[in-house]
């Protein structure tokens, strides 16, 4: 900038005074002076216009926003560098960990935290609680409290003696059924009806029937499953000495030998009785 | 106007583990220094890493920080300051090369913003017009030689008043004026010469 004198005010006293009287705080004779040598210094002159403009475009600047994750990111940097809060802390005693917390948390780290992390997903929280719902309704509608849960015994002789008695009450229960008890004793009427039938197929093979005379697999079952509790009562004659007679019937002993059928001294006795052959 | 008394307690929670006091820094004084950044670097993502880099820096050297000598928001421009210019005398040589490479003239003055901001036709609001200007007037900025830009940006762009500027630049107050004088000065010219060439 030239060093000449203009109005009794030198240029660099001028450029002094620039940035005050920019900012509105010249005043007075000051102010006069500096606005005398700004209107006959060639150079002066047009370094208060320019600055002036060049003020105005600035203050036309609007602040710009910072990104959103930036004081994230500053965070997380400032958090990962060695601090006076870390140093502090690193002074500090340390917990002394076992070398099984140690190989739990790297577990958990490594390998667990995948699957919790899965788990944690509300679908699969959902999933869960429905699923234990479900279940909890099941065994409430089957009778299981929960208080019998602690008298279960998980020994295998007690699982056995669970699976045994589980089985037979279920299979008491069946048969005790009066519907099944029923269908039962109608399934076996049906087949006696059905029984006169069967000997047309017994003729069909005569020959084999001849050979296997006591195999009794190929009858029907309505044979080999006689009940003869229901079936026709059987007469069967016997006939007993009756009356003391010291030849046949000597005391407590009876001599078979001297019976003879063609007596007609001998009483008859009609005894009928059921026998059941099984 | 920070208060002096709240910035003190906050720093001394944060030396003392306090990390709700650290964020709070971090929140209060971010914005402040991510423009600082902006307006000297030019680039956003630069910005964004020299912020980054300055909390760090804050956050090793807090304890250091004496209330008694001054404000703590120019110490922290301070550090700001001082990394830009670490950063600018980094960058210089890749600018040097990247300069030959496109075989600009030696002379700023000799390559007009006209040919580096893209001649657009007229904008259909004062919206877009005034996002214009303030892209026209932000890369004219980033022509200014390193002291008159820090200068104009501290004090037109963040209010400091001179005293504060020279203690960040740590050069006489008469000095700041000066440079805050010839930096306006010389980015009317550039404008002026900018809008001249697109009229």
């Amino acid at each position: 900038m030239p060093d000449h004198t203009s109005n009794g005010m030198q240029c660099n006293e001028f450029d002094h005074l620039l940035a005050d009287a920019i900012d509105g705080v010249l005043s007075g004779s000051g102010l006069d002076r500096f606005q005398a040598h700004a209107r006959v210094c060639k150079a002066c002159g047009p370094l208060l216009a320019e600055a002036e403009a060049g003020r105005n475009w600035l203050k036309g600047l609007t602040e710009v926003e910072p990104p959103a994750s930036l004081v994230m990111n500053i965070l997380a940097s400032t958090t990962g560098v060695d601090t006076q809060r870390l140093r502090v802390s690193a002074r500090s005693p340390q917990p002394r960990i076992s070398w099984w917390e140690r190989v739990q948390a790297s577990l958990f780290e490594g390998m667990l935290e995948p699957i919790w992390a899965t788990v944690r997903q509300p679908r699969f929280a959902m999933s869960f609680g429905m699923a234990f719902f479900a279940l909890s309704v099941g065994l409430t509608v089957a009778g299981v409290k929960p208080a019998d849960l602690r008298q279960v015994s998980l020994r295998p002789s007690a699982i056995r003696h669970t699976y045994y008695a589980t089985q037979a009450r279920v299979v008491h229960y069946y048969e005790n059924v009066r519907v099944v008890y029923q269908l039962e004793a109608l399934a076996r009427q049906v087949k006696r009806n059905v029984a006169p039938v069967e000997p047309s197929r017994k003729e069909s093979r005569p020959a084999k029937q001849k050979d296997d005379k006591n195999d009794t697999t190929q009858q029907p079952e309505q044979n080999r499953e006689r009940n003869y509790s229901q079936a026709d009562s059987h007469l069967i004659l016997a006939s007993v000495p009756v009356g003391p007679s010291p030849s046949v019937f000597d005391g407590s002993k009876l001599d078979w030998s001297k019976l003879d059928p063609s007596n007609p001294d001998l009483p008859v006795v009609s005894v009928t009785t059921y026998r059941r052959f099984v | 106007m920070e208060d002096v008394q709240v910035v003190a307690m906050l720093v001394r929670r944060c030396i003392a583990g306090d990390s709700a006091a650290w964020e709070e820094i971090v929140q209060t004084y971010n914005r402040r220094i991510y423009n600082i950044c902006y307006r000297f670097a030019g680039s956003g993502d630069d910005a964004q890493d020299l912020t980054q880099e300055v909390f760090i820096k804050m956050y090793r050297t807090l304890s250091s920080y004496d209330h008694n000598k001054g404000a703590f928001v120019t110490w922290v421009t301070t550090i700001t300051r001082n990394l830009l210019v670490d950063h600018f005398r980094k960058t210089k040589q890749d600018r040097m090369t990247d300069s030959i490479d496109t075989a600009a003239p030696e002379h700023e003055d000799a390559q007009p913003l006209s040919e580096q901001i893209p001649d657009q036709s007229a904008p259909p609001d004062a919206r877009v017009r005034s996002r214009e200007v303030g892209e026209t007037v932000h890369a004219a900025l980033a022509k200014l030689s390193p002291e008159l830009r820090e200068a104009v940006i501290l004090r037109d762009l963040q209010d400091m008043d001179y005293r504060e500027i020279a203690a960040v630049l740590k050069v006489p107050e008469g000095t700041v004026k000066s440079r805050i004088n010839r930096g306006r000065a010389e980015l009317a010219r550039l404008l002026q010469r900018t809008y001249r060439q697109v009229m």
